[in-house]
């Protein structure tokens, strides 16, 4: 897959612009705060309609306007496919071919993206949060199913939650109601997990073979996915679904108590171990880099064997975090396959020889300007 | 230049209605001065009876005008199944079908704390003690969204209903009629093959 063309109306300091871009690297090049990883993150806006950097919609658009709007060009197997995301006060309207989508989760999908920025290497040392969201974030893409049953399980876990704080302060007396609610909870909750496990398990083999690679066969690298689920519970999603709802009945008093739903998904931990250790905890700063970078590397493997094409990737600054060595794999890993977009303050710090032909667009003041 | 009180009067109450902001309160209004006597005195009757006239039924809170409604006195109506909706109106939906011959229980709304609707504040203890008192009703249909609020309804209906011995049916969910399966949408398609029948 690649993004032949995007254009640009009021999206953050870009008022109007057109950009043609190549299918090989291209690099953002310009001083700091003159707006490369906007360019970025219009991209990320554009595949998954939300933005890694704001849950605030209204930062993206222009502040002199109400409306921005970013369009595309797929060049996909099949051909080619204009897609649009308009962002205004009232919310998203997605198109794809000119269509207006009913559902913004038939439009994500449509462009796969990867993003690796500096913050990705918390994904490893960072709050249990950054991984949840991680794979909430990446499984959505691959999956429409999961994309479904994390929406309609959040949706649950606002009711639950409220519905245990008026449990909690005697507004509501009714326990029936909750057994429903956690049963439901259950229902949704097991399949998010069980996709999970399905999903880390072909992750992991890829991440296995880049990171067996980077530190040259002495390192294994392992996931293990942290849940209250018991692991001889987690074959099937009936079997999950059964130890969560037991778990829930044992729970009760104190999930009223605390107010707050306890377990489930939105509680589970992913933990990267090395030679038998949790990187975590115990890993160097250099075997938390390579595992941040093996896993978001696998992501690419894996984004192709369930959607049948290349996803896109973009690097945010990352290049100046890693030493040639590991340069030199990531740039070898994506060429010729993979469309890159890439910000960097300067290209002297990077291995030249390995961009082959990069479009460079040098940016200043968010003026874009192509450099022959 | 301030509008006459009658008028502006006029224009704050239509500005009331949902969907309606000044500028088309003031043409409506504007409309009302010209129209004739006899429209006038009858559009103005008609929203004083909708407040007098309509109440909601005490057997199933449907929207009515006699109490109990039309549907609950008609004894020719199948007494042994009740078909269990969110608001009046899926009443009048279900009975445009011409298919249900049985009777009503009007929820008013569903199970949803975030908008602050427990158990205790939908229609439902009427539900439970109208079939403790009759004993003719064999099953319940229940007929609330494809939501997850609606569905969470319909599970909580069957913890309460089900330990009684009677049957408690769910609608079913799958394609609609006269659709393309390859316009449906995946989660459709889904819930669709999981509820197949076999012919």
């Amino acid at each position: 897959m690649k993004l032949t063309e995007i254009e640009l109306h009021n999206f953050r300091n870009y008022v109007d612009q057109t950009l043609k871009f190549s299918d090989g690297i291209n690099v953002f090049l310009g001083e700091n705060a003159q707006g490369k990883t906007n360019l970025l993150e219009a991209i990320y806006v554009l595949a998954l309609t939300r933005s890694h950097r704001t849950n605030n919609e209204k930062e993206l658009i222009n502040w002199q306007s109400q409306t921005a709007q970013i369009k595309g060009r797929l060049q996909k197997r099949l051909g080619t496919v204009p897609i649009e995301l308009d962002l205004g006060p009232k919310g998203k309207r997605a198109k794809v071919n000119h269509l207006e989508q009913a559902k913004l989760s038939t439009y994500i999908g449509q462009l796969n993206v990867i993003l690796f920025a500096p913050e990705d290497l918390s994904i490893v040392k960072g709050a249990p949060q950054v991984r949840r969201r991680f794979m909430d974030m990446e499984f959505a893409q691959m999956s429409n199913r999961y994309l479904y049953n994390s929406t309609q399980y959040k949706k649950i876990l606002k009711q639950r939650n409220r519905y245990l704080k008026d449990l909690h302060y005697k507004r509501q007396k009714d326990r029936v109601y909750l057994d429903v609610l956690s049963d439901q909870l259950s229902a949704y909750g097991a399949e998010i997990i069980y996709q999970r496990l399905q999903l880390l398990k072909k992750l992991e083999k890829f991440a296995q073979n880049v990171h067996s690679e980077i530190s040259q066969g002495k390192e294994k690298l392992a996931f293990d996915y942290r849940t209250t689920v018991e692991a001889d519970q987690l074959g099937s999603v009936e079997l999950i679904y059964q130890s969560l709802l037991k778990h829930f009945a044992k729970i009760k008093d104190k999930e009223i108590l605390r107010s707050t739903t306890l377990i489930g998904p939105q509680r589970d931990d992913l933990h990267f171990v090395i030679n038998g250790k949790e990187v975590q905890s115990f890993g160097s700063q250099g075997q938390q880099r390579t595992t941040a970078l093996s896993v978001k590397l696998a992501e690419i493997d894996l984004m192709k064997e369930q959607t049948d094409e290349y996803p896109i990737l973009l690097l945010d600054d990352v290049l100046s975090e890693l030493d040639d060595f590991r340069q030199t794999h990531l740039l070898t890993a994506i060429q010729d396959k993979v469309q890159t977009f890439l910000t960097t303050t300067s290209l002297s710090g990077v291995q030249q020889e390995l961009l082959t032909n990069p479009r460079i667009f040098r940016i200043s003041e968010g003026n874009v300007t192509m450099e022959k | 230049m301030q509008y006459p009180e009658a008028i502006a009067k006029l224009i704050d109450s239509y500005m009331k209605l949902p969907g309606i902001g000044s500028k088309t309160a003031t043409r409506l209004a504007f409309y009302t001065i010209d129209m004739n006597e006899d429209d006038v005195k009858e559009f103005s009757k008609a929203l004083v009876a909708t407040k007098n006239d309509l109440h909601y039924c005490s057997i199933c809170g449907n929207l009515t005008d006699e109490d109990p409604c039309e549907i609950c006195r008609d004894k020719t109506r199948d007494q042994s199944t009740i078909l269990v909706v969110e608001e009046p109106k899926d009443v009048m939906v279900m009975e445009k079908v011409q298919e249900y011959h049985g009777l009503y229980h009007v929820l008013h709304g569903v199970l949803s704390p975030i908008e602050g609707k427990g158990p205790e504040d939908l229609n439902i203890s009427s539900l439970i003690k109208r079939l403790q008192k009759i004993k003719a009703v064999k099953e319940v249909i229940v007929a609330t969204n494809a939501t997850p609020e609606g569905e969470a309804t319909a599970m909580y209906l069957s913890k309460l209903i089900k330990p009684a011995g009677i049957k408690v049916t769910r609608l079913a969910h799958g394609l609609s009629v006269g659709s393309d399966i390859e316009y449906a949408d995946e989660v459709t398609l889904f819930k669709a093959v999981q509820g197949r029948t076999e012919i």
